[in-house]
């Protein structure tokens, strides 16, 4: 093929935000229309499934395809994107009917939590309905049209591609509405005859042929852009103009007559029947059923093997051996060492990922424990792990200790300092759990335990009985005994009681244990147990536990102090002090006892102080009550943290990999641009996340709205301001510490 | 699956930058003509899309065998960086395209190199680089989230209060 035929088909750019949104909203599509399709296959064909397909495919085509990419050199190229996104795609998508498949296909709270609401409003019904009306359609339209083509506003979207995005959301939004009453669109009631939709397409066609008449017959180059811009192939801007002139007004009309042509015909046919009537009287309500990660096809059987766990420790063993062999051996340069990278770039990265899109897959594949698991069959421990130490103040503490260490003694720069790390974990876990029965270690002393555990609240999987009545009928509780088989759960967790993920290793102790095949791997609520106040087995009420708010606070501002050590501004104030003292210790130490221990025990005593007066309770029970709502905030920060290592350096371990086989390697892939994207969204959702359980909190413990709002207020208030410190953090120039790409 | 929903609709508001956009220079060179663009507009500092369209003087056919290299100077500073323009990189497969990121606002020497079958041309301009407008405005939609969700909040909380009013 010509190579310039090859260059210009091939000058595809995948948008993979706008990709990944529109696969979404595909997939829930599908889902609907699987079910809808189930129940009434005559209303809802495989027609309607190809259309929504085709309109979805053809945004594709106009955002990322070649028509795209020429937009900016060729007028014709930028006015065939303009009516794909008009005069194709919006009728496509509508000619799937997607509301109420859309409606079946989304996650039923949120179809009747969040939207619900929305929905049955006779306020924002009656704006739907003024919406859609036909005047206002082709208003929309028409204006949209007319006014994006005045040469202002037309370079305007072509110098920024802000507003070039504008512009097209504009025209596609203005034709969804204008296209709504000519296909008929459920639920929406028709106010006009169907025969009125013939002039209401002539009359908009006409405009689309005025604009185009203009365009083709101006003796002038309306865009100073396109006057500008190199002429491809010898045509001249002027001829560009007229061609694009001309697909306006030729495939423009043809959009606007052909809908009219069939609606002629339509009205001389009998008249339809609705859909949207017939399907709400014959919608039956679909009954809860929990996705179970343990029964999906291919997944499942792997998790379910009973070596599974085994499996997995064994290669983290492993991978834990090698890297503490290179932080011994190896050269103490953190960037060429595995012990420099590995822990510290992906290790850390994939563990906060796995939380936020599954759970606790890190405690799941813990190799600290393997060692004792293998001591077990010889020895058995003889203690039970005292009363009085019955609580998360040990585990706590070593979490403020490392904390200070990692960055008092620079750990993520010091192989060897790491290896000791990953050997005192594998001697401090033998030596607790040979000694003391069940996971002791696990529970009360490791500090990594507990920050998976208290992230794993907001993970959207939790590991919990399928059905509850099988367990009612249970005499053996296996789940939490064991059997000669299988032993039970060693951090005491009862799963017919349970709930959340606190303390829950994903170990799947219980789930091989249980006899009657009862215990899954289900979908959760994210963040419910931050609000909803239940006992649960082997952890109790988290408000009665001062302990857990510590960790909480620990963890919270624990991650904003953390990635704040990374930023220039902070380094450059721990350096002045540095220099005027002569040590850093000293600087960090007082960072961190003010910032671990003395400003998140008085913020949190402030909160629950004011709190009080609006609250029945003690400002100590509010404070326990209120703090576990912070999770989500801190955890968006470890999150933009830790993926921003991890995005931005994954290609580190290359170099390093290659050294330990001692091959050459140089290859250092750029930081992608949409990191700090990512990091605000996070940011916002943690934020958000974070007042919604405030406020569930608020309104459990006080009577009425007003008083539920005061009692919010001082903790919504901390949380906006470490979401302002996370985004400061975000914005600031950050060293990326160990990753040899300072 | 709750959080994947809204994650997406925010990372679907994250600008997408094209090659292309601005011409910032156009130089009849030996055989070539080279146009110059760059993306964002108004060029400022921070990362920019830089690309280049090679044409043939005669019939003006794009050249698509070439090899570009680029030099940028700032002019008060004397801070060069180099960069190497390839189709590879390109949105639009005609143009040679590299990202570049601007330290310093001012004006910019750029030398533009191309060699093409063992001959070499060289044209030279001057960029003129604003001042940062900021990643904070490039990323406004990110801290206009939250508000926008509070308040749709505020509102469900509103109709459902109406709602059960109603119903009692």
């Amino acid at each position: 093929m010509d190579p310039i035929a090859t260059a210009v088909l091939g000058s595809w750019t995948l948008n993979w935000g706008t990709l990944c949104l529109l696969l979404v909203i595909a997939a829930l599509y599908l889902r609907g229309w699987l079910h809808l399709h189930a129940e009434l296959p005559h209303k809802y064909t495989t027609e309607k499934l190809v259309s929504f397909a085709g309109g979805l495919f053809v945004i594709v085509l106009a955002l990322d395809s070649p028509v795209d990419a020429f937009g900016a050199l060729l007028l014709q190229a930028h006015m065939i994107q303009h009516l794909l996104l008009i005069a194709v795609a919006p009728p496509l998508l509508l000619l799937g009917q997607p509301v109420l498949p859309l409606m079946r296909g989304l996650p039923r709270w949120i179809f009747k939590d969040a939207l619900g609401p929305f929905l049955g409003s006779r306020e924002l019904q009656q704006v739907g309905r003024a919406i859609v009306h036909p005047v206002v359609t082709w208003l929309a339209l028409s204006s949209a049209i007319v006014v994006w083509h005045f040469p202002r506003l037309y370079e305007l979207a072509l110098r920024s591609p802000g507003w070039h995005q504008a512009e097209h959301a504009c025209f596609f939004w203005a034709a969804m509405l204008f296209w709504w009453p000519v296909i008929d669109v459920w639920p929406s009631h028709s106010v006009w005859p169907r025969g009125a939709m013939i002039p209401y397409l002539l009359l908009a066609g006409m405009v689309n042929m005025g604009l185009s008449a203009i365009l083709s017959f101006s003796s002038h180059v309306l865009y100073p852009s396109y006057a500008l811009a190199p002429r491809l192939w010898g045509i001249s801007a002027i001829e560009d103009q007229a061609a694009a002139g001309g697909i306006m007004w030729v495939p423009g009309s043809i959009a606007m007559l052909i809908p009219a042509a069939i609606l002629g015909m339509q009205a001389l046919e009998t008249r339809r029947v609705r859909p949207g009537a017939v399907i709400l009287r014959r919608l039956t309500p679909r009954p809860p059923r929990q996705w179970d990660l343990l029964r999906t096809p291919l997944l499942g059987p792997v998790l379910r093997y009973r070596h599974f766990r085994r499996s997995i420790q064994v290669a983290m063993f492993l991978l834990a051996a090698v890297v503490a062999f290179d932080g011994f051996f190896g050269p103490q340069v953190a960037p060429m060492n595995l012990a420099g990278v590995l822990p510290w770039t992906h290790w850390r990265g994939l563990a906060v990922i796995a939380l936020l899109m599954a759970g606790n897959l890190f405690c799941m594949a813990c190799p600290f424990t393997l060692p004792r698991d293998l001591a077990r069959k010889f020895v058995t421990p003889r203690f039970r792990w005292p009363n009085g130490l019955r609580s998360k103040w040990i585990a706590a503490g070593l979490l403020a200790v490392y904390l200070w260490a990692y960055e008092a003694f620079a750990l993520w720069d010091s192989p060897s300092a790491t290896a000791w790390i990953i050997v005192g974990y594998f001697v401090a876990a033998f030596a607790v759990d040979t000694v003391f029965k069940g996971a002791s270690f696990c529970k009360y002393v490791c500090p990594i335990g507990q920050f998976h555990f208290v992230h794993s609240l907001i993970s959207p999987l939790q590991v919990a009985v399928r059905e509850p009545a099988v367990c009612g009928s249970c005499k053996t509780h296996d789940c939490i005994r064991g059997n000669s088989r299988q032993r039970g759960c060693e951090t005491q967790l009862f799963q017919p009681m349970k709930l959340g993920n606190f303390d829950c290793t994903f170990c799947l102790d219980c789930v091989q244990a249980c006899p009657k095949h009862n215990v899954g791997i289900l979908q959760a609520t994210p963040g419910k147990s931050l609000f909803e106040d239940h006992a649960s087995s082997g952890i109790g009420r988290l408000s009665r536990r001062p302990d857990v708010a510590a960790l909480v606070l620990i963890l919270v501002f624990g991650a904003f102090l953390n990635a704040a050590g990374m930023t220039e501004p902070v380094m450059m104030w721990m350096h002045r002090w540095h220099a005027r003292l002569g040590s850093m210790l000293p600087v960090v130490t007082a960072m961190y006892v003010a910032g671990l221990l003395i400003i998140p025990v008085t913020l949190a005593a402030v909160c629950g102080w004011i709190s009080r007066r609006v609250a029945p309770q003690s400002w100590k029970d509010l404070t326990c009550s209120f703090t576990p709502a912070l999770v989500p905030v801190g955890f968006a920060m470890w999150l933009a943290h830790f993926s921003n290592h991890f995005f931005a350096g994954w290609s580190t371990v290359i170099p390093a990999v290659a050294r330990f086989f001692s091959r050459s390697s140089l290859i250092n892939y750029p930081a992608p641009s949409w990191i700090p994207s990512l990091e605000l969204c996070f940011l916002d959702l943690g934020l958000l996340l974070t007042l919604y359980a405030t406020w569930r909190v608020a309104r459990r413990l006080s009577t009425g709205d007003g008083r539920a709002l005061a009692a919010m207020s001082p903790w919504a208030v901390l949380a906006g301001a470490l979401y302002l410190a996370g985004v400061w953090i975000v914005f600031q120039p950050m060293q990326m510490r160990g990753m040899m790409m300072h | 699956m709750k959080l994947l929903l809204p994650t997406l609709l925010i990372l679907a508001q994250a600008t997408a930058w094209a090659d292309g956009g601005m011409v910032q220079m156009r130089q009849e060179t030996g055989d070539l003509i080279i146009t110059v663009f760059t993306s964002p507009t108004p060029l400022s500092v921070g990362p920019v899309d830089l690309s280049l369209l090679l044409q043939n003087r005669n019939g003006l056919d794009p050249v698509l065998d070439a090899i570009v290299s680029l030099a940028l100077v700032h002019a008060d500073s004397n801070i060069e960086f180099h960069a190497s323009p390839s189709r590879e990189q390109a949105r639009n497969k005609l143009l040679y395209a590299a990202p570049v990121i601007f330290s310093r606002p001012g004006k910019w020497r750029m030398s533009v190199t191309v060699r093409r079958k063992e001959k070499e041309v060289v044209a030279a301009g001057t960029l003129d680089v604003a001042p940062s407008f900021g990643r904070e405005l490039s990323l406004a939609g990110f801290l206009a989230f939250p508000p926008v969700m509070i308040v749709l909040f505020v509102l469900r909380e509103r109709l459902l209060r109406r709602r059960s009013r109603r119903g009692a």
